[in-house]
């Protein structure tokens, strides 16, 4: 059985009750840097952090877009295939502003994944501890960083 | 007995025409000495072809010998000459008992009772073959007829479904196309739609989920939860309306959760 | 477009104890167009029923019942109304406990012609 594991014990309720009612398949909670702070449904170190890099890029690329149009920047993407949705979704915590990206299949909907994004922000906002402060990942302490993130991901 | 035997066989050979044939025949098929009665039997036939008493006493020596399929047809051959003969039915009556076929057994035993009515010999028969039917009907029902938990409710054979919350048949039937059941499909999916019924009430403040109704065009759905843990289904074609299938719903719950509670004594 | 729609749903929510209705994307759950009291959660209303309908057509199509014209969800509190419309939208609607639903499902079945 799958479950969802956390490099920030704080983000794992809210996690485990978003994927349990959304019907997620795969679900990564990230910096915009793309440092994974929670994960559901993958299974290897790679794919975790392949899709953490290319989410987050995704997520600067239309922000690049929005600016240019003068626009807000866009908070919500999804893209329906014919078996999978992918859903990538922008907010802001006490911890600062994180991104979810969430694979969903035919079993749900981008509007129940949407209904319950709602709700993981909330939550998340509510159990996010603000007395700490988000720390800069530095590229002397990013392998250390890294290898005990993946060994959080996955149980390690 | 012996003397007997000797006496008719003496009479038999001074008038090989005698009707004692049938009575020193059969003789000798009850002390079991089959081929002295067959020779007795033909014999006796050569010179009284017409004598149907020597037929139906010939096709009951054929059992003997474990000829069934000869001694069917001497005793049809007996009933076109004397369709009321109380031994042919008797006999005949003997073969489909052997062979399965209950219904003509009991048809067979029936004429031949009509024909004699003092037989204590068909009565048994008759009987043993009525019984042997009901326990088949019984089997029968408890098999592939009423439901245990549904039995005696309208249309309790099929379209009548309870399931646990986890989508596993606990009793009823549902059919599909075809005739073919389709229960457990039925109720793994139920389980799905129950669990967003559920999600779907709490969440949009509609209170404990009480019933479903869905109308296709095959067929009219009705499901409630007779308990917190189980879920009742009833599939009816459309000419029957929602209203009756809450009334039925309403029965069927009823026995549910009497079953339930019987399961858990 | 959605002003048209929007009509389409005022011959629903004008039946007393109607508290909204909704034409939403049966596949995604998302609301296509909406009249709604105040109060009445429109996105979690399109993407439950969508979800209930979904679930529920499987559950009928394996009991050979076919594709469902009219889905009634009966809570102690309320009532759920779906109705297939053509290019696959749901016409949705809620209301109170004991609204008609006879008249209720007259509106949402001709809202439902309409649509297509």
């Amino acid at each position: 059985m799958t479950q969802a594991r956390a490099v920030e014990p704080w983000t794992l309720e809210p996690l485990e009750r978003f994927v349990a009612e959304s019907g997620a398949r795969l679900t990564l909670l990230m910096t915009p840097a793309g440092q994974v702070l929670a994960q559901y449904g993958f299974t290897r170190a790679v794919d975790v952090m392949s899709a953490a890099a290319l989410g987050a890029a995704i997520v600067a690329s239309t922000g690049e877009i929005a600016r240019m149009l003068q626009e807000r920047e866009f908070a919500l993407l999804n893209h329906q295939g014919v078996q999978h949705g992918i859903f990538l979704g922008a907010f802001e915590t006490p911890r600062g502003r994180l991104l979810a990206l969430v694979v969903y299949g035919p079993d749900s909907s981008v509007g129940l994944v949407q209904l319950f994004f709602e709700e993981l922000v909330r939550g998340l906002v509510a159990a996010a501890p603000v007395e700490e402060q988000p720390q800069a990942v530095l590229a002397a302490n990013f392998e250390e960083e890294l290898n005990r993130s993946l060994a959080s991901l996955f149980g390690q | 007995m012996a003397s007997d035997i000797k006496a008719m066989s003496a009479e038999l050979a001074r008038d090989p025409s005698s009707l004692v044939f049938l009575d020193l025949g059969e003789a000798l098929r009850r002390r079991g000495q089959i081929d002295a009665a067959v020779r007795v039997v033909v014999g006796g036939l050569e010179q009284n072809p017409d004598m149907v008493e020597g037929h139906d006493l010939y096709a009951r020596i054929l059992v003997d010998q474990g000829d069934l399929a000869r001694a069917e047809q001497m005793w049809n051959r007996v009933l076109e000459r004397s369709p009321q003969h109380q031994g042919a039915h008797k006999g005949l009556g003997f073969l489909a008992y052997r062979m399965g076929d209950l219904g003509a057994a009991l048809e067979h035993l029936e004429l031949a009772l009509a024909a004699d009515p003092t037989d204590q010999a068909v009565v048994r028969a008759l009987k043993m073959v009525r019984n042997t039917v009901q326990e088949l009907e019984v089997g029968a029902e408890a098999a592939g007829g009423d439901d245990p938990i549904f039995a005696g409710l309208e249309g309790a054979e099929d379209g009548l479904l309870l399931v646990d919350d986890r989508g596993r048949v606990l009793g009823g039937r549902v059919t599909g196309a075809g005739g073919a059941e389709v229960s457990e499909a039925v109720a793994a999916f139920l389980a799905g739609a129950a669990q967003e019924a559920e999600r779907t009430a709490r969440m949009l403040d509609l209170g404990d989920w009480r019933w479903l109704v869905a109308e296709g065009p095959e067929g009219n759905v009705y499901v409630t939860p007779p308990t917190g843990e189980t879920l009742l289904l009833i599939l009816r074609d459309r000419s029957v309306p929602s209203g009756r299938l809450a009334m039925l719903a309403e029965r069927a719950g009823h026995v549910a959760r009497r079953w339930l509670e019987e399961q858990e004594l | 477009m959605t002003t048209q729609f929007q009509r389409l749903l005022d011959g629903v929510t004008q039946v007393r104890g109607v508290q909204g209705a909704m034409l939403v994307a049966a596949e995604d759950g998302l609301v296509v167009a909406e009249s709604l009291m105040e109060g009445v959660r429109g996105n979690a209303v399109a993407a439950l029923a969508a979800s209930l309908y979904k679930r529920f057509r499987q559950a009928m199509e394996a009991a050979a019942a076919g594709t469902p014209h009219f889905l009634h969800l009966q809570g102690e509190g309320g009532t759920l109304i779906t109705v297939p419309a053509p290019d696959a939208i749901l016409v949705v609607a809620v209301g109170v406990p004991d609204m008609n639903v006879g008249l209720v499902r007259l509106e949402m079945l001709r809202a439902a012609e309409m649509v297509g």
